[in-house]
């Protein structure tokens, strides 16, 4: 498998308050998808209506082209691993992961390599006899993984899966569980808040508000070309200019910029502080203006400044950052074509 | 700080002290009394006492085993729906725990008595009237009453123990391919396990040792009523202190076995429900259908106090299936026995001093277990517990030999010329362990800050436990006390066996007696008893309204 094709779904717990408004959503085979939105978006009732465990009031799911709308969690063929692992406690690592594979019949000693394959790949074959309230976070989380992983499923479902864990811990998952992904070709939906994971991990992914998907495609094309404020906000810091586009210029109070895209009138102008670029102070030109340091943080590889221009504020991120004082004056420029008018 | 720490030891200290000398000091006396390797091998090559034991045996398997029947697709039920009247059942589920067995057992010879209401109504259906009661069907009739009885106990376990079951846990076994039936097998059965040990244990004791519902059937060929009769004769025979020895053996056993050896890693089941109700609300009328089956369990448990009450207002209640019009005249004839006034005024001192006593010690001890958090008050925590794993009968045995035995104990507890404080003490004993956990609750349910909050406002400890704890679990406090005293004024084994001279019999040895005499006794005995009920629907009552649903867990071990 497969393709997932989702279609007009709606889903809602309280009369009159929908989770989920109208969604349309088709993932490829073998794709690694992501939803990304904040909390309260719905992803996760998406994910809970995919499995199965949450009916949706109304739309249809197909797998692979099949209808399963009516089918009950397992009949679905869609192992999820779940945001609390969910992992059971009165059993060991081993039987944990053994749990589907006995489900479906398969013969001992197909189980018994197939738990350890999945063990090894997720490095926990050393703790198979373990009790699972006895492992940390992190080593619970792979066991998730592994339990889902093993049955081989034709999709893959991860509910937040690396929310608990610490920050280099969670590097490693991300690279393991894009790599086992691809290895192994499946078809995956990973739901997360987190922009870096996504960003770092997706074929694929959606940005969603209030129940409905507000952009879809591409890491590079949602970061770089965000269709409206809240994406563009959501992925990453953005700096937001008021102004008037003409002809093909955008103006502002310190000046005029090219734009691409057919815009005229009173228009909101976007770029990212790492596509704003400080340039020497004897250097002039059009489109280089001048600007206060306000206040800066230090974060090692790069700094972000505050810098004043006129009466706005500017955010600027400088890699490999120059050792500058606040109150320095300083020359700065947008790279050319990153400026960008939201609809 | 450090003086308070001292204050604390020395009140537990003084209440382990209480607790060694009125419950481990009986256990003891029994203990020593009766071991006697003589009388133990002659209570077991007696063909009638070694009949009495296994049959007590098979009552305690064959009524747990009902009452987990009962009890668990009702909890299975109650917890997987959502329905209306829900709040409603679950106050419904406690109702049997204030219905007296053993009064429930003259309503249930009137319900299949050979000229009873099933009779009279296959009679009317034109079919031969069967014997219900003759035969093994004492045996049945005696679980079945005491299943009716004790299933709240075991029901309120399971719901508590399916509560604490992260849905997740089973939604991801779903998710992983397996059936309802596996889920339930492989995950919730296993989960709950603790739980249902926790209440079958009690059920398994508490039947075991149970005295007055075969008394009432007169199915004496059981370990406690041959206790009760020996009882007599306890002068010139210890046969009895052997058999109380021999029952005290086999009901620590089974708590063991069925606790300790059965419920092993019950600790790694500590993780509570991160998603909160998974709870299914069903369509149109199909959401009654889960009431059904609780309001037929409760009519069931019921059925048998209902037929009391025909039999306590019905001029004549023989061979029809409705009373045969209505009077107060059985009220005239119970109150005009010279026991039952007398009674009435005893029940009420003695159970109202074993309820001041059973309170003062179970907010002691909660606050020792829940918030001192002292070295040692595991301890008091076991030893208040113990009760529900030694039989009624060994504590009054208990006492009974520690009167003879100890010349202090003769002094305080005569139970020919004053047997105030000994039947209070002996009740109170028994009761504690319900004030504990009613009172635990209300502590753990209130946030410790709000105590180290006063604290920190300069209110000392004292000051701190009156003005702020206190009032904090004072619902919880008047319930532990209610249910401790209503009890106690129910309380069969201690108040049969303790109680000797007729002035000073509190109400249910008077209604037992009453029962014995023949003719009119059983339609005064009726009468009576549901005045006594109608006493404890009350408290029950107004324990529901100060505690709401939280009142269950009184009784969840």
């Amino acid at each position: 498998m497969g393709t997932v094709k989702l279609s007009n779904i709606c889903k809602s717990f309280t009369p009159g308050v929908p989770v989920l408004n109208n969604l349309n959503l088709e993932i490829k085979s073998g794709e690694l998808f992501f939803l990304l939105g904040p909390s309260g978006c719905g992803k996760s009732t998406l994910l809970r209506i995919l499995s199965g465990l949450t009916a949706p009031d109304s739309g249809s799911i197909c797998f692979d082209g099949v209808e399963v709308k009516d089918l009950p969690p397992e009949k679905r063929q869609a192992a999820m691993v779940f945001q609390n692992y969910a992992l059971w406690p009165l059993m060991t690592v081993y039987e944990n992961v053994a749990f589907g594979l006995k489900i479906r019949k398969l013969p001992a000693n197909e189980i018994k390599k197939r738990v350890m394959e999945a063990l090894e790949m997720v490095h926990l074959a050393d703790c198979a006899k373990r009790r699972t309230p006895q492992l940390s976070g992190g080593q619970q989380q792979r066991v998730a993984l592994a339990r889902a992983l093993a049955v081989n499923p034709p999709l893959l479902l991860l509910d937040e899966p690396l929310s608990n864990l610490d920050a280099r811990l969670r590097d490693a998952m991300r690279e393991e569980i894009s790599a086992i992904c691809s290895q192994r070709g499946f078809t995956a939906l990973y739901v997360t808040h987190d922009r870096q994971e996504a960003l770092s991990m997706a074929d694929r992914m959606a940005v969603m508000k209030d129940g409905v998907i507000r952009q879809l495609g591409t890491p590079r094309e949602l970061y770089e070309h965000p269709a409206d404020r809240f994406t563009a906000e959501f992925l990453g810091d953005i700096n937001f200019i008021p102004g008037e586009v003409k002809d093909g210029v955008f103006s502002t109070g310190f000046g005029k910029f090219p734009v691409a895209g057919d815009f005229s009138g009173n228009h909101t102008a976007a770029i990212r502080p790492e596509r704003i670029g400080f340039v020497p102070a004897n250097a002039s030109g059009d489109g280089i203006f001048e600007a206060e340091l306000v206040s800066g943080s230090y974060m090692g590889d790069c700094c972000n400044w505050m810098c004043r221009v006129g009466d706005f504020c500017l955010n600027v991120r400088e890699f490999a950052p120059e050792d500058r004082k606040i109150g320095d004056k300083v020359k700065l420029c947008f790279v050319p074509g990153r400026l960008m008018i939201l609809e | 700080m450090k003086s308070n720490r001292i204050i604390q030891y020395l009140v537990m200290t003084a209440l382990t002290l209480f607790l060694g000398v009125f419950l481990l000091l009986p256990v003891f006396t029994v203990i020593q009394v009766g071991c006697d390797w003589g009388l133990i091998v002659e209570a077991f090559r007696s063909q009638v006492y070694l009949e009495g034991l296994l049959n007590s045996l098979k009552i305690a398997v064959v009524t747990t085993i009902l009452v987990a029947l009962i009890s668990l697709p009702l909890a299975l039920i109650y917890d997987r729906f959502d329905f209306p009247g829900k709040e409603f059942c679950s106050l419904a589920m406690l109702v049997p725990m204030i219905l007296p067995p053993f009064v429930g057992a003259l309503g249930f010879q009137q319900l299949l008595g050979h000229y009873g209401v099933f009779n009279s109504i296959l009679a009317a259906l034109g079919f031969e009237r069967m014997d219900f009661l003759g035969g093994s069907g004492t045996f049945w009739s005696v679980c079945f009453i005491e299943a009716l009885h004790l299933y709240p106990i075991f029901y309120l376990n399971s719901v508590t123990a399916l509560g604490n079951i992260d849905p997740a846990l089973n939604e991801s076994a779903a998710n992983m391919g397996a059936s309802r039936w596996r889920r339930f097998v492989s995950i919730t059965l296993p989960m709950m396990r603790p739980g249902l040990l926790a209440g079958g244990s009690i059920v398994l004791v508490w039947s075991f040792t149970e005295l007055g519902t075969p008394l009432m059937f007169g199915y004496t060929r059981v370990a406690p009523v041959q206790i009760f009769n020996g009882l007599n004769e306890l002068e010139t025979n210890p046969l009895p202190y052997t058999l109380v020895l021999i029952m005290l053996a086999v009901s620590a056993g089974l708590y063991l076995v069925s606790r300790l050896a059965l419920g092993g890693n019950s600790s790694a089941v500590s993780a509570k429900g991160t998603i909160g109700g998974s709870a299914v609300r069903l369509r149109s009328w199909k959401r009654f259908l889960p009431l059904v089956p609780f309001v037929v369990v409760s009519l069931l448990a019921v059925l048998p106090h209902l037929a009391l009450i025909g039999v306590a207002f019905g001029k004549s209640y023989y061979n029809t299936i409705l009373p045969h019009g209505f009077t107060l005249q059985h009220f005239d004839n119970a109150l005009s026995n010279a026991l039952v006034l007398p009674s009435i005024g005893n029940s009420l001192r003695y159970s109202s001093l074993a309820m001041l006593i059973a309170v003062a010690i179970g907010v002691v001890v909660a606050l020792a277990s829940v918030r001192w958090k002292l070295r040692g008050s595991v301890v008091l925590d076991l030893l208040a517990m113990l009760p529900l794993a030694v039989p009624g009968v060994v504590i009054a045995f208990g006492f009974l030999g520690m009167t003879v035995k100890f010349a202090w104990a003769g002094a305080l507890f005569d139970p020919v010329e004053n047997p105030l404080w000994l039947l209070s003490i002996a009740y109170a004993v028994r009761r504690i362990p319900y004030v504990v956990r009613s009172v635990g609750s209300g502590l753990e349910q209130t946030p410790e800050e709000l105590e180290l909050a006063a604290r920190n406002m300069g209110a000392g400890s004292w000051q701190t436990l009156r003005r702020i704890t206190v009032p904090m679990v004072a619902a919880n406090l008047l319930v532990g006390g209610l249910f401790a005293f209503s009890f106690s004024m129910l309380e069969v084994s201690d108040s049969l066996i303790l109680a000797q001279k007729s002035e000073f019999f509190p109400i249910t040895k008077a209604l037992f007696e009453l029962s014995q005499i023949l003719g009119s006794g059983p339609s005064s005995a009726s009468a009576f008893g549901v005045w006594a009920m109608c006493f404890l629907a009350m408290t029950l009552i107004t324990a529901g309204i100060l505690m709401g649903k939280r009142i269950g867990s009184i009784f969840k071990f």
